[in-house]
């Protein structure tokens, strides 16, 4: 695997008596867009703030570009991008003001003229106030001052959540320049399946605060089925197969998901079960993401290259 | 040359597979020729909105099949037919594709020779945006 930018070791966050993130071992590594993918209440905002020493871990720690999320130096800082959850932007400020504010924590690295280009491209003007704004061209701010001091590594916390299809698509956009720049990172959470299949090469999924899945995008595609078999007689009691993630019965039909099993091994399977018929269910992104944070039989699809 | 690759998000079928089928299927109908470059792999990311590793791993796929080739530097290059070689394995699993729209089209009720028809007129089809295509020229 090449360098690492991100990386946690056991972080683990409670709130109370409540486990939101379970000893979390993420790597993040260099030149990727990572998506980072969980069901609501699944401890991504809560992994995100504490990898960015917003929030203190219960145990474990964080590390960016080899320094302690806990600590993070303001030379460190300054090579990430940080986009909040929702946008949150100081209302008073007017959209000029807000960029000379965020300038300010990137010295020798804001680029004036791309900011100007960008919110003129959005059709804002700097005069315009952060709190007349709509969400949508919050959102807009929050991505151009995101993008204008260049950074190294850019963690996005669910940027395109309520926005419409042309806005989220400027995200998208944004991220696919920033990575063409040699040596950048991208990590962001979505719930778009869709948008995460179009941008990201690498995914990560967190489920109930775990870690279940730490990848590249083609393999988990690969990784993830779903096999349809039917019978006429009667079905298997046991269902002996590599791989097997969930089970579900009907009267005649078996529907099993699978992950990381081949296609010779299912092959396999229909030799001693004997259904009538099997066939391999095509999934896309959204069904195999679906399938794989449904409950029950966990079973994890790791890969440290 | 123009981008002509569609994607599709949310389909069960991966972008890299659409981006590769979609340039296979343009070679194979002769919109791209023998020598054309394909687009620079960060410009056809910027177009479409992609992931660049996305659109590497599709020209792999594509070089792997020995329908393209890479020049360092200089980019990548539709190769020519006639030099990609098949052995028996490649064409015994194209004629065990073809039984199966065989099987479909018998079990449809259509005649062997109608079905042999219908090859013959998808294929004149392939041919026939080519011609068009060098008359254009």
């Amino acid at each position: 695997m090449s360098e690492i930018v991100l990386e946690t070791e056991g972080l683990t966050k409670y709130y109370g008596r409540t486990l939101a993130v379970d000893h979390l071992d993420l790597k993040v590594p260099k030149g990727c867009i990572c998506g980072f993918l969980g069901r609501n209440a699944a401890g991504k905002t809560t992994a995100i703030k504490m990898m960015l020493g917003f929030l203190e871990p219960t145990v474990g720690s964080g590390a960016i570009f080899g320094c302690s999320s806990q600590n993070l130096t303001p030379a460190v800082r300054q090579r990430i991008g940080y986009v909040t959850e929702g946008h949150k932007l100081f209302g008073w400020m007017s959209i000029g003001r807000i960029g000379k504010f965020q300038r300010a924590f990137f010295p020798g690295q804001w680029d004036d003229k791309f900011f100007a280009d960008m919110i003129e491209y959005f059709g804002l003007s700097k005069k315009q106030k952060v709190k007349s704004l709509s969400i949508g061209q919050r959102a807009q701010v929050s991505l151009a001052l995101a993008l204008a001091p260049n950074p190294e590594l850019l963690i996005m916390d669910d940027p395109t959540q309520g926005l419409d299809a042309a806005i989220r698509r400027q995200f998208l956009e944004g991220m696919i320049q920033l990575i063409m720049r040699q040596g950048r990172t991208v990590l962001f959470s979505s719930h778009i399946l869709g948008d995460v299949e179009r941008v990201a090469d690498r995914i990560a999924v967190i489920d109930k605060g775990v870690l279940r899945a730490s990848c590249s995008l083609e393999q988990f595609q690969k990784a993830v089925k779903k096999v349809r078999a039917s019978f006429i007689g009667e079905m298997p009691a046991d269902i002996d197969i590599e791989g097997l993630l969930h089970c579900r019965r009907s009267e005649k039909e078996l529907e099993l998901v699978l992950v990381g099993t081949d296609e010779e091994k299912i092959q396999r399977w229909a030799n001693i079960s004997k259904p009538q018929k099997y066939e391999i269910v095509s999934m896309n992104l959204e069904d195999q993401f679906i399938e794989y944070t449904a409950p029950v039989n966990h079973k994890d699809l790791f890969e440290w290259e | 040359m123009a981008v002509w690759v569609q994607i599709t998000p949310g389909s069960s079928e991966p972008i890299y597979s659409q981006v590769a089928g979609q340039i296979s299927e343009a070679i194979a109908k002769g919109h791209l020729k023998t020598g054309d470059r394909l687009p620079a792999v960060r410009k056809l990311a910027a177009e479409l909105v992609i992931n660049p590793n996305t659109v590497a791993r599709a020209y792999t796929i594509l070089e792997q099949a020995g329908l393209v080739s890479t020049k360092t530097g200089s980019g990548t290059f539709v190769s020519d037919p006639k030099m990609i070689t098949r052995d028996a394995a490649d064409v015994n699993a194209l004629a065990e594709r073809m039984d199966n729209v065989i099987v479909r089209g018998l079990n449809l009720g259509i005649e062997a020779k109608d079905l042999a028809e219908m090859f013959k007129s998808r294929i004149a089809g392939f041919g026939k945006q080519e011609k068009d295509k060098e008359q254009k020229r």
